[in-house]
């Protein structure tokens, strides 16, 4: 074979869902035929990037193994996981992948002590059994994002900021040694002076404990910031692929010229000067064929309209563009 | 000259519970002065009482939130009031026509049932006498200057993509020409490129009918790109005050300094650094300066007293005893 065993890899990944019933029944395609993977054997921060309604989080939901894919395969360390049986695979693959969510006040029940959740996860996952097995395994992963047990003890979710709530939450999802996070915009609950921080955890426990991490945002800002790959996705599609450096500094498809542009930059000198055109129903652009930008493209050819383009592979970045193909 | 002036404003939520007394102190003495012709930029963080600042200046007051002290001085040149005065029919004579407002989420506002048309309709049937066709007419008018298509008016809001309920909620806050527009987050809710067609279309509407914007957000890259001036807020206080270019270049206060430069940008990789510790609840603020216990500059001074808004140059105001070391006895008037 000689082909290395990737640790994540997603093929043809398609995902319908059926909206309404009887004679009023509609098809969404949230995603749509997208494929990536991530290597082993090293660690790296990959983001989907896109905007709301263009199939990232369900893209994340369905890689955790909440939703089933219509079709498309999810092989995790060469392992199917949409084919994952018993109760002993099961466990392993929630071990080895750890979902951090957006909001941390609605991650934690208002009415539970915070450190209860982390002894949970340590039960639940049998990583300890012992009282002091226990504590020195949460203490652990707390130590990981910057928090001491003695503060976490008997306190409720209240008592915490959203900063505080988040880092718990990482660590909780640090207990069972993951090799990959899933983080569904995990800065954007958070308060702007303490979302660096945040990131900057990220980045460390990349280094240090070579955690993969797929960060799921809407911000590119941050994402230029923590991620070493970025796809970009729109209606369902992943348009663009590569390193961060070469995507949000030069940018090949129109959409992700667009969205780059648009990113409010902290800067009264770099304010918008050109005007965009916005789309007013956004169900037309789902179910069109071709290519689903084509409406507001500023390049659009006649080929857009009827076909949907293909990867085309063009210094290091893969972009789905029929401005590309020659 | 001065449009808006407010002085000493403090709005705190105060509540009775079985007896316990709670006290949130969302704003807590503020002085601003805003100019004709100006956009000018609220920041802060969550939580910061950015919100009830914008609520208190529209003369929104309900239990629990209640005005301690304070006043909110308008001066349109024909009309002059201090809205917290105000008895509840004046005050909605003048809401819309010379103070409107454009909220977050532009699903609470227009009417699920109803289509936009009809919306537009009773809005405007509300405020001034109309013959039928004329109504139309403005409407189909308003909506074509602000560039949006005007086959809206027969849409119901859930037909309507994010930002083109918020463009129509702002079509609907600026039809009466108003003379101060309030805009509460009103791209935040929205992805990055619908989001710069609202902040675009607001300027648009600022350039021709010359109003005051004063636009609440979080966000400071959307500050940059439209405020004249910005103040930031933290703890229920205006801690920093000046022109848009001088506050991103110049930064005074160390939490503006840590705002500012823990704003990540695209193309720069350098490390970022966050404040330490986590903003303070309002419902129990430290003593003194209420940064005091994050600030790595912090006196035995920061500790019980708390710094006035001072002028430290042209326009730029600072409550810092760090920048305005001797000058305490420089009391505003």
């Amino acid at each position: 074979m000689g082909q290395e065993i990737k640790l994540l890899d997603i093929k043809n990944l398609v995902k319908v869902f059926t909206i309404g019933s009887g004679f009023v029944k509609s098809r969404i395609t949230a995603v749509d035929n997208v494929s990536f993977d991530l290597e082993s054997g090293r660690s790296e921060i990959f983001t989907l990037a896109g905007e709301s309604g263009s199939g990232k989080t369900t893209l994340a939901r369905i890689i955790l193994g909440f939703i089933e894919p219509t079709s498309g395969k999810i092989l995790y360390k060469g392992k199917n996981i949409t084919e994952i049986k018993g109760r002993k695979e099961e466990m392993w693959f929630m071990r080895e992948v750890q979902p951090i969510f957006q909001n941390p006040f609605e991650t934690f029940n208002p009415l539970k002590k915070v450190d209860s959740y982390l002894y949970e996860t340590v039960v639940n996952y049998g990583i300890a059994n012992k009282r002091e097995d226990i504590n020195s395994a949460i203490d652990e992963a707390l130590n990981l994002v910057g928090i001491s047990f003695q503060e976490i003890q008997g306190r409720y979710p209240h008592e915490f900021s959203g900063g505080q709530l988040q880092r718990i939450s990482i660590a909780r999802a640090l207990i069972t040694k993951p090799s990959l996070l899933i983080a569904d915009e995990p800065v954007s609950m958070v308060d702007a002076s303490l979302k660096m921080s945040i990131c900057n955890l990220f980045k460390d426990l990349k280094e240090k404990q070579k955690v993969n991490v797929i960060y799921i945002t809407h911000d590119l800002a941050t994402s230029y910031y923590v991620s070493d790959r970025i796809a970009i996705m729109f209606r369902g599609t992943i348009v663009e692929i590569g390193p961060v450096e070469k995507i949000l500094i030069d940018p090949k498809h129109p959409y992700t010229k667009i969205l780059r542009d648009s990113v409010p930059e902290p800067d009264p000198e770099k304010r918008w000067k050109e005007k965009i055109k916005l789309s007013s129903f956004e169900e037309r652009e789902f179910l069109s064929i071709g290519c689903k930008f084509a409406d507001r493209c500023p390049y659009v050819m006649d080929i857009c309209k009827k076909e949907a383009p293909n990867d085309i592979i063009l210094d290091g970045v893969t972009v789905k563009c029929h401005l590309y193909s020659s | 000259m001065s449009v808006l002036k407010v002085k000493d404003l403090k709005s705190y939520y105060i509540s009775e519970v079985f007896g316990i007394k709670r006290t949130v102190r969302a704003v807590d003495g503020v002085y601003m002065e805003i100019n004709r012709d100006e956009v000018f930029g609220i920041a802060g963080e969550s939580g910061c009482g950015k919100s009830t600042l914008i609520k208190t200046l529209l003369g929104m007051i309900k239990p629990p939130l209640t005005i301690v002290d304070g006043e909110i001085y308008y001066d349109f040149g024909d009309k002059k009031f201090n809205i917290l005065s105000l008895n509840p029919d004046e005050s909605r004579k003048i809401r819309w026509e010379y103070i409107s407002y454009i909220p977050q989420s532009s699903m609470s506002v227009l009417n699920p049932v109803r289509r936009i048309r009809d919306t537009f309709k009773s809005f405007l049937g509300a405020h001034k006498k109309f013959e039928k066709d004329e109504l139309e007419g403005l409407v189909k008018e308003h909506l074509s200057a602000l560039g949006l298509p005007t086959e809206v008016l027969n849409a119901y809001p859930h037909q309507l993509s994010g930002g083109m309920r918020q463009r129509v909620t702002i079509a609907l806050a600026s039809i009466l020409k108003p003379k101060v527009i309030l805009a509460d987050e009103p791209s935040t809710a929205l992805d990055v490129v619908v989001q710069r067609g609202v902040i675009q279309l607001l300027r648009n509407i600022q350039e021709e009918q010359k109003n005051i914007i004063i636009i609440v957000t979080h966000d400071m890259g959307i500050h940059a790109n439209i405020c004249d001036r910005i103040a930031i807020m933290y703890a229920g206080k205006i801690i920093e005050e000046a022109r848009t270019d001088e506050i991103f270049k110049h930064p005074l206060h160390p939490y503006t300094t840590y705002l500012i430069g823990s704003l990540p940008k695209i193309g720069d990789k350098s490390y970022r650094v966050s404040a330490p510790g986590s903003p303070p609840p309002l419902s129990n603020l430290p003593n003194g300066c209420s940064f005091h216990p994050r600030c790595p500059y912090v006196m035995e001074k920061c500790k019980k007293e708390f710094p006035s808004l001072l002028n430290v140059e042209d326009e730029h105001r600072v409550a810092c005893f760090l920048v305005n070391k001797e000058d305490d006895n420089g009391a505003r008037d």
